[in-house]
């Protein structure tokens, strides 16, 4: 197909998904395909993603189309510069088709947090896509477009992934440029892909993967090379699960779906042990004071004076200014976690909390280390303790909330490189299935995710 | 790790810069208990030597001190809410003119 | 009742690199407001620091020019506050680890002679933009220029015990620091900027009292003025019985006294944390100490050296050592052949004062070197010489050039002395008595007339010998 065709046909696919109420985007428009179209016609058609549709979560900045964070501050901002990751999408061929809708400046596990309306799976549209990435895997889920860029803090590519029954990829912390990337917690952002097929995703990371001088976070490693080593079988391969993602308690129809992948990985000749990931259970505490902290903090640029919203309603002077301009363009759970990196950072705290949580934080990588140095090669576990929950249903609970990140925050802690597989169905709702591969062996998680998903039917039941 | 109460909030959105209104602190003080009772979890773990945990390079890459400006597509004049006479403008407030 | 006044300095110079701390647009001054900026410097969301190794270099440099111990690990932390021209809502800065600690300088106090004042350290960090309060009307302007531009921060001890030692040492420190060529350290242009802080304490009592801090000071006279005006200040309160209050004050010039800043509710809680988007900055041991290898001689070291060198009093060594390129003039000129005391003196009595006026040097090394050789063997005298070296600045001729254009060539030949000698003697044989009957006093009298003979062209050091001899 040309570009100007595919340009055409995701422009109608994205009116669909409009149309339906799937409320995935925040921006796009048949012009701008259509410049995108033109743009890569005019490239070599052997540039790696030449032609591919590829949606981009509305907190990477762009200078086509708008970047609002799903927050009223930046409604309406278009931003002078361009991420990285967008740029080298670009460059490789692809066409940025839209972006999209997220939670609250990424704060969030279910996309429900958006200023702009909350985004429904695509398999069941009173369930959460998961978040905060969700507008990205819910576009790929009903396959208007076959990659998604998302980005991770704590997990907010491979839940949706799980949720929605698409594949997500976490590369390590700093395969990827952050320059761009609107910060949220900057030690724990990853930008990360979303696609229909593991291939699919592998390509998209390989494009945007590599050193960038201009992010001083990046590693000093080059680009993945986007292709999946092809793997017949796993002999000789150990798949590590740690007893602590597998409690007595785990949704049945997750349990059931992890049963039915291990199995499949024994049938291919990988041999599974247990191990032990013993600081598990403070994974959920550290990242909400660290991530919270550095958001605080990353936010404290939203003030209404150089761009963004700006409003002053009642008083006078530039702190009446701060105080409403943040008030009004922050939602709840932005507010509620400003106040509480805010207060973990605060005189008197900062030793109890922030200095403690990067400790404890060091004692879980330790853990994830010790684990592969015993002689695993991966580690497997389920990605969400069940399947997407419906809409509205921890609302009102923010730490019951926090905790549907409990599988997938501690690799995030850790800055290890994870992935979320669809490993089948649990009535009717995907299941995902997370490996994760030590820092910067991301080549060896993919191979044997694609076993996976060539031995399984990830849209099978497994109950 | 002390209780969070009503002065403890109002005086962390005031280091925050963020406006309360009267009628949601009561349901966010109950909510900010909840969220920090469950980080004070982390005060049962002994940490005794381990050292703070580095998330990336172990040194930092420094940049040749060349001038090469990262351009703006636009000016701030097109996106700054309050532009005026080439500043970035903002309401004037008494204490500020000390410095 | 003696109180002991207790001051600390908190001194911030700008670095002289092309490009800001954390960015690569233009660390310059007086530009369109707001046309150096960047993403960066915007605090714009996405937009990420890459620390700038020029002002990694100049701020050590500057820490070891302080006698300070440059750490190979220090880490970026950011210090959080609203502020209309500070675009992030925070700062990047130092704090647990900075570049360096533990430094020295030695000052001339007025009251207690050669002091050591410890350097507590010294971090890096950016600046902030400025805000003009009377640009627009109702409203305060901000320009982001001078945002993220390098700092250097570098606190004092409270070793001052005086006002005129706080300028003392601030004079110093700006001497050092220009010698190190890591600022132009000018209060003027703002690239140098200066806090105090001030407590007293009974004589002989070791726990610190209270502290003020005091801002807006805009020259080393000032910072003087200000401490005076606030010593008094809480003397006052002291002695009538008050405690201080912990405040911040800005001096104003024009009136010169101080006025409490409307405090702000409470102190500030900066919540300082490493900042996670810089790893932390390693400096191999080898490289600081190649730096400190290549540091300029610094002004002690350079005035002890021209006093055992050169043999200059000490007094005028410091003088030609206050600066760098007046002490480079003065080498250069004995290195051209001047005699060092000779040299000292022109440059003192003379060169200084265009300097001062110009900051430059009329008159090259070599030039002047020439000059003095030509006043050494008599073809000119030192009054002419000066003359002479009027002139040079504004003509590529020589010095003996000049001085023969001008007619001021002295004449040593020794058959035109005694010629005039013998006519001088002969005009005045009555003085040529009273001399011979023991009126040695007269000898300047008859090199006097044979000056007058020759129109001031004689060489009087060669004119004496020739009269001595024919008087007997």
């Amino acid at each position: 197909m040309i570009p100007h065709d595919i340009a055409r046909g995701t422009g109608s696919r994205l009116r669909d998904a409009e149309s339906q109420g799937l409320n995935a985007t925040l921006a796009w428009s048949q012009l701008q395909l259509d410049a995108e179209a033109a743009r890569v016609a005019e490239m070599q058609a052997t540039a790696p993603l030449y032609g591919m549709p590829v949606a981009v979560k509305d907190n990477m900045v762009t200078t086509d189309l708008p970047t609002t964070c799903g927050s009223r501050i930046l409604e309406g901002y278009l931003s002078p510069f361009e991420s990285t990751a967008t740029e080298r999408l670009r460059a490789a061929g692809a066409l940025i088709a839209c972006k999209t809708n997220l939670d609250e400046f990424a704060m969030g596990s279910s996309t429900e947090n958006s200023a702009f309306g909350r985004v429904k799976n695509p398999i069941d549209f009173d369930r959460v896509p998961g978040g905060s990435s969700g507008g990205s895997a819910a576009l790929v889920a009903a396959g208007v477009v076959p990659a998604a860029l998302g980005s991770e803090t704590g997990g907010s590519v491979r839940q949706p992934a799980s949720f929605c029954g698409v594949v997500g990829v976490k590369p390590t912390y700093g395969r990827v440029s952050r320059y761009g990337l609107v910060a949220f917690g900057s030690s724990l952002d990853c930008i990360s892909v979303f696609g229909r097929t593991v291939a699919d995703a592998a390509k998209v990371l390989g494009s945007i993967s590599g050193h960038d001088p201009r992010d001083a976070t990046s590693a000093p490693r080059a680009p993945l090379s986007g292709a999946v080593p092809h793997l017949d079988d796993l002999k000789g391969l150990r798949i590590g699960l740690p007893r602590e993602y597998f409690p007595a308690d785990l949704d049945a129809g997750v349990r059931a779906a992890l049963d039915r992948t291990a199995a499949t990985l024994q049938a291919h000749g990988a041999e599974l042990c247990e191990v032990s990931l013993p600081h598990t259970k403070y994974a959920v505490p550290t990242y909400y004071i660290i991530a919270p902290a550095e958001a605080a903090s990353n936010l404290a640029r939203y003030d209404g004076v150089r761009y963004g919203l700006r409003k002053l309603e009642h008083g006078e002077g530039v702190g009446a200014l701060y105080q409403q301009t943040r008030g009004a363009g922050f939602g709840p759970e932005v507010r509620r976690r400003i106040l509480i990196g805010t207060y973990v950072l605060s005189a008197g705290y900062y030793d109890a909390y922030y200095r403690k949580a990067q400790a404890v934080r060091a004692l879980l990588a330790a853990d994830f280390r010790n684990a592969f140095a015993g002689g695993v090669d991966l580690l497997l576990t389920p990605t969400t303790p069940s399947p997407a929950f419906k809409a509205g249903e921890k609302a009102d609970d923010p730490v019951a909330m926090y905790y549907s990140d409990i599988f997938v925050c501690g690799i995030s802690l850790a800055g290890l490189p994870a992935l979320s597989v669809p490993v089948g169905r649990s009535e009717g709702l995907p299941v995902g299935a997370q490996l994760i591969a030590p820092e910067f062996e991301e080549d060896r998680m993919l191979a044997v995710a694609q076993v996976l998903e060539r031995a399984l039917d990830g849209a099978a039941e497994v109950r | 790790m002390t209780a969070i109460g009503r002065n403890e909030v109002l005086h962390v959105a005031r280091l925050a810069a963020l406006e309360v209104p009267d009628a949601e602190l009561p349901q966010l003080v109950e909510q900010m208990q909840r969220i920090v009772a469950m980080v004070d979890q982390l005060a049962e773990v002994e940490v005794a030597g381990a050292p703070p945990f580095l998330a990336g390079p172990a040194k930092a890459e420094l940049r040749a001190d060349v001038l090469a400006p990262e351009p703006l597509a636009k000016p701030p004049a097109t996106f700054a809410p309050g532009f005026a006479g080439g500043f970035f403008a903002v309401p004037r407030h008494a204490a500020m003119e000390e410095e | 009742m003696t109180w002991e006044c207790v001051i600390g300095l908190e001194v911030h110079v700008q670095l002289a690199t092309r490009t800001k701390m954390f960015c690569a647009q233009a660390n310059a001054f007086g530009h369109e407001p707001n046309s150096l900026i960047d993403p960066y410097t915007l605090g714009l969301p996405g937009a990420l620091p890459v620390p700038n190794a020029e002002a990694v270099k100049l701020g050590t440099r500057a820490a070891l020019a302080l006698g300070c111990k440059v750490h190979p690990v220090s880490i970026f932390a950011r210090k959080h506050y609203f502020y209309p021209d500070l675009p992030k809502g925070y700062q990047i800065s130092q704090f647990e680890e900075p570049l360096a600690t533990g430094g020295q300088v030695w000052i001339e106090s007025p009251e207690r002679g050669r002091i050591s004042i410890g350097v507590t350290r010294l971090h890096l960090e950016e600046d902030a933009g400025k805000s003009l309060h009377d640009r627009l009307p109702g409203r305060t302007a901000v320009d982001l220029n001078r945002a993220g531009v390098p700092l250097a921060e570098i606190v004092s001890e409270p070793d001052l015990r005086s006002p005129a030692e706080a300028r003392a040492y601030l004079t110093l420190l700006r001497q050092l620091l220009v010698y190190a060529g890591v600022s132009d350290c000018s209060m003027e242009k703002g690239t140098l900027r200066v806090d105090a802080n001030i407590s007293i304490r009974r004589l002989g009592e070791t726990k610190l009292g209270t502290k003020t801090e005091v801002k807006n000071l805009n020259s080393f006279a000032n910072v003087e003025k200000a401490l005076e005006v606030e010593l008094v200040r809480q003397v006052g309160v002291m002695e009538s019985g008050g405690t201080i209050r912990q405040v911040t004050l800005l001096f104003n010039a024009g009136t010169g006294t101080t006025r409490e800043m409307r405090s702000k509710e409470g102190s500030n809680d900066y919540r300082y944390f490493p900042d996670p988007d810089l790893p932390p900055l390693v400096l191999e041991p080898a490289w600081i100490e190649e730096q400190r290898a290549s540091l300029p001689e610094l002004p002690d070291a350079k005035r002890e050296r021209f006093t055992s060198q050169f043999g200059l009093p000490a007094y005028h060594a410091a003088t030609l050592c206050a600066e760098r390129p007046v002490a480079d003039y003065f080498e250069g000129t004995v290195e051209a052949g001047a005699e060092p005391k000779a040299a000292a003196d022109w440059i003192l009595e003379t060169v200084l004062t265009d300097y001062n006026e110009s900051g430059a040097f009329p008159v090259a090394p070599e030039r002047l070197a020439a000059l003095t050789a030509l006043v050494k063997d008599g073809t000119v005298s030192k009054q002419a010489a000066k003359q002479v070296y009027g002139e040079l600045a504004a003509t590529l001729e020589s010095p003996r050039g000049v001085a023969e254009r001008l007619g001021v060539v002295q004449v040593s030949d020794t058959g035109a002395l005694e010629g005039w000698v013998d006519e001088v003697l002969a005009a005045h044989t009555a003085e040529v008595a009273r001399y011979k009957g023991g009126d040695a006093k007269l000898i300047g009298f008859f090199v006097g007339q044979v000056m007058k003979k020759s129109k001031g062209k004689a060489d009087p050091k060669a004119v004496q010998p020739i009269l001595q001899a024919k008087l007997g």
